[in-house]
């Protein structure tokens, strides 16, 4: 039983992940951290975990500029702008494409999952991709926004 | 069409010009009245309407600030929560055995203070759903806070613990990344993330505060209850992780943990955190004892003796169950375990306590009702037929066909229908008894929100019949309603309480249509109202009204009416006369008929006004 709406659903849990993403990137330019350092990694004291030199990529653009927490933060604030949505974009095909949003919200996985404060904000992400993907399963489509919508004296 | 409203042709004369007051046109904008009808066509709304409605027009600063008692609780709630946050940083930072995780600076503090603030929400949280105790302190405690508001306070703890989780968690994150770096303790970030009991349980309740939150919104909510339902299930497991936090004795003042083989598996000696599991556990014990309680009261001898389906589409289940004990006005859960044998459905009882029976009207509105309507071979589409042929009956004449009001038994004994084990809950919600410590009492049910008053009006009339109405002189009944013939088996009582009225002035009918009328039905209503002797929308002998009630003037009326003596009959002997409103419906009306309450108080009519009461 039920009749759950799969993509008003994953909306809700979209938007928790990446408020929570935005706030992991702006976190994540003070206090730099590449999650997956502990994976060869050798520990200073004191210093802390020290990325292997394998993952000199992830240093550079994690550590030593800053650079996946702010695309995190930027696309975290794109997807806010789809899903909340920003009036210039309630009208266009892209705010009811569901499928950009999986793509956005596994992109965002990807990038929160690489720095430490954005974990919970990757899996978090992946669980909303994952319900849009089921509502994409399922035939679910986005309704076109009423043009009428919010202006009085016309109906 | 001003006179189709205003023509009531049975009223004794002086109640006439009273009634034409209380017309208020019709307007363009009657759809204002938007009624959530739950997911049942049925379920009481207790709901504690948030004052958030963007009708009243009312700036965010006035709501919260300017009303004493949403003042009161502000500065109460949030000053508890402040208190507890600056007393949690303030013996964190203090506490000189801590020396060691105070060189962290403002991380733990802040951590520290968030995460007494949290065990306070932790222990808040479940106590507006203990609802079984609620349900008896609730009648001593009206005067204190609004009892029915419970969930809404459940929501404000919820909202109050997904910010200051935030915190929380922030600071543990730099606490922890800081303990990596200095190693003031040899270990990294993740260890202390992902391998220490803190961290675990930490990460278990954020995720499991995501879905629960997700699912409790109330657009989920409606449209699958069930998703809302299971999912706050989790809640057992948010609380376990919620007790167990602490177990990693991160806050210490020893090298390592210090742990015990003994019950909670550390020594307080060196784990020097609030222990505030010791205090919070005590409402979830509670709770957790009263979903044991309310199971083994389920479980008690049922039986489902009855069900009437309402050519409307309503089926009435007629529930024995002796162990039942309630008064007019509450509510119960049903359970159908063929249906479903977790899912405990709400609904406001329709019978009265002198009744033989429970019994609860069920609209066919959401999947767990139409189900229902499908196992009792009453499904959408025979309803629907029997609808129809109702209404061609009522069109015809009301008298010779099948009226409106009449309804249709399923008897196990002749059709082969056999009727489902039922298992109910209850009751829930304050009684109703009050209405008779007052001398006119004025039942006000917006939409949905009449439910509660079929019981009611019942109870009130089965006392009318013994002659023990206390105090009670009159009752005016109002129903505010959009569209009233979708809740026909509502009239079909209303029908038999009028009848069954001797004094014609006891009991008084009024019922308001706010739905927008168009041009057919207005003539209808025109040709088959005139001359007749009942309403041809509701078959009541008072007429409809079309139009939003104006309540000030209906309540200056009856001020004035009771001061001249006409109301009640030698009354102005009396020194005061009380008149009690108890209202069920939306926030936005019951902030109207307060505020028209409040304006119409003297010294010799005292209206009182009741809206947590059901």
């Amino acid at each position: 039983m039920g009749n759950l709406i799969w993509h008003e659903y994953s909306r809700f849990v979209s938007i928790t992940a990446t408020v929570y993403a935005i706030w992991a990137g702006f976190f994540g330019l003070f206090y730099r951290k590449f999650f997956w350092d502990f994976v060869g990694g050798t520990l200073r004291d004191p210093g802390g975990l020290q990325a292997p030199p394998g993952a000199a990529i992830f240093v550079s653009l994690i550590i030593k500029a800053p650079v996946i927490p702010i695309m995190a933060m930027i696309l975290g604030m794109v997807i806010l702008c789809i899903e909340m949505p920003l009036p210039a974009i309630k009208g266009l095909s892209l705010h009811r494409s569901l499928v950009v949003r999986v793509i956005l919200l596994l992109f965002q996985t990807f990038l929160t999952i690489l720095f430490y404060q954005g974990t919970n904000a990757a899996i978090w992400s992946f669980i909303a991709a994952g319900c849009y993907i089921r509502a994409i399963m399922l035939g679910e489509e986005m309704a076109e926004a009423k043009g009428n919508r919010g202006r009085s004296g016309q109906a | 069409m001003s006179c189709i409203a205003m023509g009531p042709p049975g009223p004794p004369p002086f109640v006439s010009p009273f009634l034409s007051l209380f017309y208020r046109p019709v307007r363009s904008s009657l759809l204002s009245f938007i009624f959530s009808s739950g997911r049942h066509g049925l379920v009481l709304l207790l709901v504690p309407i948030p004052p958030s409605s963007p009708l009243m027009g009312e700036s965010w600063f006035h709501r919260e600030f300017l009303n004493p008692r949403r003042l009161a609780f502000n500065v109460l709630f949030y000053g508890t929560h402040l208190f507890f946050f600056a007393y949690g940083w303030y013996s964190q930072a203090t506490n000189i055995r801590l020396a060691g995780l105070n060189t962290l600076g403002y991380s733990v503090w802040i951590s520290r203070g968030a995460g007494l603030v949290l065990a306070y929400d932790g222990g808040l949280i479940l106590i507006p759903m203990l609802r079984n105790i609620i349900r008896v302190v609730r009648p001593k405690l009206t005067w204190l806070f609004p009892a029915d508001e419970n969930i809404w306070f459940h929501r404000q703890v919820a909202y109050s613990m997904a910010f200051w989780s935030m915190v929380h968690t922030t600071a543990h994150y730099v606490n922890f990344i800081n303990v990596e770096r200095t190693q003031i303790r040899k270990q990294t970030a993740q260890d202390i993330h992902y391998t220490q009991p803190g961290g675990i349980t930490g990460h278990f309740m954020l995720l499991i505060m995501l879905l629960m939150y997700t699912t409790a919104h109330q657009k989920i909510r409606k449209q699958c209850f069930e998703a809302f339902w299971y999912t706050h299930h989790l809640a057992f497991f948010f609380m376990i992780g919620l007790y167990t936090h602490a177990t990693g004795c991160f806050v210490r003042d020893s090298v390592e943990p210090d742990t015990i083989p003994t019950f909670p598996f550390y020594s307080t000696e060196h784990c020097l955190g609030y222990l505030s599991w010791r205090f919070t556990i005590w409402p979830g014990i509670i709770y957790f004892g009263e979903r044991v309680w309310r199971e083994i009261r389920a479980r008690r001898a049922t039986r489902l003796s009855k069900v009437l389906v309402h050519p409307s589409g309503a089926m009435e289940l007629r529930i024995t169950k002796p162990s039942f004990k309630y008064t007019a006005g509450q509510w119960l859960f049903l359970q159908i375990p063929e249906l479903s044998s977790f899912q405990w459905h709400p609904f406001t009882i329709t019978s009265a306590p002198e009744d033989p029976y429970v019994s609860v009207h069920i609209r066919q509105v959401g999947d767990f009702t139409r189900a229902l309507g499908d196992r009792l071979g009453v499904g959408p589409s025979v309803v629907a037929a029997m609808t129809q042929a109702a209404m061609k009956g009522a069109e015809k004449d009301d008298k010779a066909g099948v009226s409106r009001g009449d309804f249709v038994e399923l008897d196990p004994s002749i059709s082969s229908i056999s009727l489902p084990h039922v298992r109910i809950d209850g009751p829930y919600g304050a009684p109703a008894e009050d209405v008779f410590s007052n001398e006119v009492a004025v039942l006000i049910g917006a939409g949905i929100g009449v439910t509660p008053f079929a019981s009611i009006l019942k109870h009130i009339w089965y006392r009318q019949r013994k002659g023990r109405l206390g105090s009670l002189r009159r009752v005016e009944f109002f129903w505010v309603c959009r569209d009233a013939p979708s809740f026909g088996w509502f009239q079909s009582l209303l029908q038999e309480v009028e009848a069954a009225q001797a004094d014609p002035n006891f009991l008084r009918i009024n019922i308001y249509l706010t739905q927008k009328i168009g041009e057919d039905m207005l003539w209808n209503i025109a040709v088959n109202d005139a001359g007749a002797d009942y309403d041809p929308l509701t078959l009541l002998r008072s007429r409809t009204m079309f139009g939003r009630p104006d309540w000030k003037s209906i309540y200056g009326q009856m001020k004035q009416a009771i001061e001249a003596g006409q109301y009640l009959p030698g009354s102005t002997s009396q020194l005061k006369t009380k008149v009690g409103t108890y209202f069920c419906g939306p926030g936005v009306l019951a902030k109207a008929i307060k505020e028209a309450c409040d304006e119409s108080s003297s010294s010799t009519v005292e209206f009182s006004f009741a809206k947590e009461h059901f």
